[in-house]
């Protein structure tokens, strides 16, 4: 902690930055809006969700690098911000190994 | 340091500035926001949790005296053991080390006035009190009969009791942990003195703060499956409901992956008492302190992989259990590393066999059949024959009883005279530990054979041929309350005729022991500098440490 | 929630130097403040995780069921809302924004912006769950809105839901015109309010239309689930249906909660603004609101894309 002081005085992008991850969070917002139209399935089962995730984690990264300040924040808040996902994916990963193994979500004919 | 000259003179006095005399009134308890005192709120709920739980286990083992169901009747036998796991797991084991000895001791140990967010500590405090109160109403109201795991969809469509109020007690006092977690992590962080680097850290408080890890990231999903279960049963509709193409194993999923981990929750700082008095008593620096400390992590962690072992029998896929199975010997690993660094530190030491000491060493033996029978049970074949028996009731009362309880009743012994300024009875405290041993391998170590024939858990009556060894269980268990029961008189009575402890009582170099007994209400007179490495014993502590014998210096009440 | 507004709680008694008694400086209690923040965040996150989990288990088992009941959610409502919460999130930096820089009036207008946006998302959010009443989605016995079949005689006009109902705005997809088209065609009738599923089998037949050129568009839980004696059958089909609206109601219905907790602090936050609390020097109640806010926008990010916007290429026909 005392190696990299939040110097949140200094943490933001200004104005105009502010407003540059927010017209990314628009676009990203309509472009997942209308790509769920696609049918992109017909490439691989999934893939239409994989693209909406896709562009949700996109947001989530721009909403917490520069709105939350993580960008400027030491390195336990990063350590914290991905550690909350690490777990989240133990807890999706070794319960879904349970239900995939049992072929119940399993496209089958 | 203040108090070095007082500690070398050996003149034992108790301060007249310290916490307990800082204000008395009832409200000077009630809105505080020491640590201290908040710890010792807690330590007198939580006994009396303790107590209850324990008259439900008594009212166990009276019934399983005979094979017939005569005591109790079956059902009330469902709502005993229930409200037996429900109180001693929930309101005791998970709160017991942290929130009592963490909250004393977590801000003295790194040299703090206090925890960071002290008023957050008081209100864990009132939310740990909101959920006991509203789950003891509703055991007093008629209890529940669903075993504490909540199975659905037994708990959500067909159990006829209070689940939804027990329910509600358990989502409430999962937030006093996820606090008190959140309080520990952050003061940890933060608030260390000058000089305590990570690696000068007492290992009590690695522990604590692997411990905290584990709240925090697994009681929000146990409160979030509570809630999905309550409003399951509420309104009639959900998703573990089979009926309608839900799913009762993802019940058990959610369930599993905060409830094993809260296993470690209650194991974690238990290891992490132990390290203190291990290396404390036998005056040696402990052997591989990185190791003992990054191994409390790694159980951490791997703790969040093995949930799947409670369920390989309960429709999981087999390729699931085979992964679980294997992680949970992984698991192993770590809790391993910590009993063979223990022993390593005992080599050699200078032991000397006080009331904690002896404590610990129950520890080591109790925790090492407990942790060696797990692998009976994670092993995917095994296991098929001994879930759901006795078998499986000894090995986690071996880690849970043998483990936290012990190495509870230990600090509580060995940190006694820092909390109250006096020291107990040794002669009563040596009895009272030899008391718990025995009478707890008396109780359990029989369970391991009945369970191991075939005999299930959770039936109030069971096969005349196994009546032997639950009478020895039974006679064991009247033993062991007992030994129980006996910590409360003779520490209740030294508040009263102690001798004063005077500030080192055992001689020690941690913080902890080089403020007042007991301390200020801010701890220190002035934020200590820490110069010597965790466990020094010798010039660099900076006390005189080799050559006084506490013997001399404290006299017991007899 | 508790955390945070007690961490302001203790900062707001602030006289400099504004210290509580157990830090030695500011530094070391702005660090504990954002850790502990932070922490709070990280259980929020696992909280909301065991919820994404049995939507994930749900999902992968009946993904035809979950299509089906998405498209029957309002697309055009759930992407505006979630652009009501990314203009909210914008305002609750930018208030950040001017708090450090110490900019009073700014930051009182942003907060009030914030929560003028934040109320605007739950009025957007009742519409919805009025919508839902109205047609009988709610997934419990009798929270659904309750027509006799002799109401429905006498009222001429056999529309879908009634006059609270509001005309949803934009039709994409085949699913939801012919969704609109049954329910205009077959009057709302539920008696007992019951959870009732009138809009048809449209991405199931098109599943097995696409079926038929030899790819499995089934799961293996689905050739289990929908049917009986080998025949479709539609309770079962319902009873997925209601699956998906119930974590529909539990995972919104949080994020709402969270949505009402934080105007509560953004209520604080304006009073104690408004009072000129905060400065360059001292503005965390701020930053932490505004972190507790933008969590809340991130959980609604993923949110829509997994609540609103399944399988509607499966029925991509109208708009677009």
């Amino acid at each position: 902690m005392s190696d990299k002081h939040m110097e949140t005085g200094e943490g933001h992008i200004g104005y105009p930055g502010y407003i540059g991850v927010f017209t990314i969070l628009v676009v990203g917002t309509i472009f997942t809006y209308f790509s769920s139209f696609w049918d992109l399935d017909s490439i691989f089962p999934g893939a239409n969700t994989l693209l909406a995730l896709a562009i949700a984690f996109t947001k989530m990264t721009f909403v917490m690098l520069f709105f939350m300040h993580v960008y400027w924040s030491p390195r336990l808040i990063w350590l914290s911000a991905v550690a909350s996902f690490f777990w989240l994916a133990i807890m999706f990963a070794y319960t879904m190994q349970d239900y995939f193994t049992r072929g119940l979500g399993v496209f089958s004919v | 340091m203040q108090n070095v000259d007082a500690i070398n003179s050996g003149i034992p006095a108790i301060p007249k500035d310290n916490y307990l005399t800082n204000g008395f009134s009832l409200k000077s308890w009630l809105l505080t926001k020491d640590h201290k005192r908040i710890a010792i709120m807690y330590l007198i709920t939580i006994s009396m949790f303790f107590m209850a739980g324990g008259l439900y286990a008594s009212a166990i083992r009276l019934e399983l005296l005979t094979p017939e169901t005569d005591l109790l009747t079956s059902a009330t036998y469902n709502k005993v053991f229930t409200q037996h796991g429900i109180l001693m797991i929930f309101f005791f084991l998970i709160p017991s080390i942290p929130a009592v000895l963490g909250n004393f001791l977590l801000p003295i140990m790194i040299g703090a006035k206090d925890l960071a967010l002290p008023r957050i500590n008081l209100l864990s405090l009132y939310i740990y009190w909101i959920g006991g109160a509203l789950t003891v109403f509703a055991l007093l109201q008629g209890g529940v009969d669903t075993g504490w795991t909540f199975y659905t969809p037994y708990s959500t469509t067909f159990s006829n009791s209070y689940v939804m109020a027990v329910g509600l007690g358990i989502f409430i006092n999962g937030f006093s942990s996820i606090l008190t977690g959140l309080n520990f992590i952050v003061t940890v962080h933060t608030m260390r003195a000058p000089g305590m680097t990570w690696f000068r850290l007492p290992l009590f408080v690695w522990a604590q703060y692997a411990t905290s890890l584990v709240m925090i990231l697994g009681t929000p999903v146990i409160a979030i499956t509570v809630l999905l279960l309550a409003i399951e049963r509420t309104v009639g509709v959900g998703i573990f409901d089979p009926a309608i193409g839900g799913d009762p194993i993802l019940f058990q999923h959610l369930f599993w992956f905060y409830s094993h981990p809260a296993v470690y929750i209650m194991i974690l700082p238990g290891m992490g008492v132990i390290s203190e008095l291990i290396s404390n008593f036998s005056r040696k620096k402990i052997f591989g302190y990185e190791f003992i400390a990054f191994s409390s992590i790694a159980i951490a962690v791997f703790g969040f992989l093995v949930w799947g072992h409670h369920m390989f029998v309960s429709g999981q896929s087999i390729y699931a259990g085979m992964v679980f199975s294997f992680l949970t010997m992984v698991v192993a690993v770590p809790s391993a590393i910590k009993m063979f660094n223990w022993t390593a530190t005992l080599y050699k030491g200078s032991i000397s066999y006080d009331t904690p000491m002896l404590y610990a060493i129950g520890f080591m033996g109790l925790f090492l059949i407990g942790g060696l029978t797990g692998l009976f049970l994670g092993a995917i074949g095994l296991t098929v024959h001994l879930t759901d028996t006795y078998f499986v009731v000894a090995h986690f009362h071996y880690v849970m009883v043998g483990g936290q309880v012990i190495a509870y009743l230990g600090g509580i012994h060995y940190w006694w005279p820092k909390m109250t300024g006096r020291m107990y009875s040794e002669f009563w405290g040596k009895i009272s530990a030899m008391l718990v041993f025995i009478g707890f391998n008396l109780t359990f170590f029989p369970q391991f054979i009945v369970g191991y024939q075939g005999m299930p858990r959770r039936y109030a009556s069971y096969p005349a041929e196994f009546q032997v060894l639950n009478i020895f269980s039974t006679a064991g268990a009247s033993v062991l309350g007992v030994g129980l029961v006996m910590p409360v008189i003779y520490l209740g009575a030294s508040l009263i005729n102690g001798k004063p402890a005077g500030d080192n009582p055992w001689m020690l170099p941690g913080l902890e022991w080089r403020t007042s007994s007991p301390p200020p209400t801010e701890n220190f007179e002035k934020t200590p500098v820490v110069t010597w490495e965790a466990y020094e014993f010798g010039e660099e502590s900076g006390l005189d440490l080799d050559g006084a014998r506490r013997r001399d210096q404290v006299s017991t009440v007899v | 929630m508790a955390t945070h507004s007690d961490t302001h709680h203790e900062e707001f008694h602030y006289h400099a130097p504004g210290l509580q008694h157990q830090f030695e400086d500011m530094k070391q209690q702005e660090e504990s403040v954002s850790i502990g923040m932070w922490a709070f965040l990280v259980q929020e996150i696992m909280f909301f995780g065991g919820l994404f989990t049995a939507y994930l288990v749900f999902r992968s088992r009946f993904p035809l069921a979950f299509a089906e009941a998405s498209n029957h959610l309002n697309a055009f409502w759930g992407g505006l809302n979630t652009l009501v919460l990314i203009v909210s999130s914008l305002t609750m930096a930018l208030a950040v924004f001017y708090a450090q820089k110490g900019n009073r009036n700014m930051q009182v207008i942003m907060i009030v912006l914030t929560m003028i946006f934040g109320t605007a998302f739950l009025g957007v959010k009742a519409i919805e769950y009025t919508d839902k009443y109205n047609t009988g989605l709610i997934p419990v016995t009798g929270w659904n809105k309750k027509v006799k079949e002799s109401d429905v005689q006498h009222a001429g006009e056999p529309a879908k839901g009634s006059e609270g109902a509001f005309v949803l705005p934009l039709i994409e997809t085949k699913a939801e015109a012919s969704a609109a088209a049954d329910d205009h065609e077959k009057p709302y009738i539920n008696p007992n309010g019951e959870f009732q599923w009138n809009s048809g089998r449209h991405v199931f037949d098109y599943a097995i239309e696409k079926e038929k050129s030899g790819k499995a568009y089934l799961t293996a839980a689905e050739r289990v689930g929908y049917f009986s004696n080998g025949e479709f059958d539609p309770n079962k089909y319902r009873d997925k249906i209601r699956i998906f609206y119930f974590i529909y109601f539990v995972m919104t219905g949080l994020h709402a909660l969270h949505m009402v907790v934080g105007l509560g602090l953004m209520s604080w936050l304006l009073w104690a603004a408004f009072r000129g609390s905060f400065s360059g020097e001292y503005f965390a109640p701020v930053e932490m609101s505004g972190l507790y806010w933008h969590f809340v926008d991130i959980v609604w990010i993923f949110l829509f894309p997994l609540l609103y916007l399944l399988g509607r290429h499966f029925l991509a026909g109208g708009a677009h």
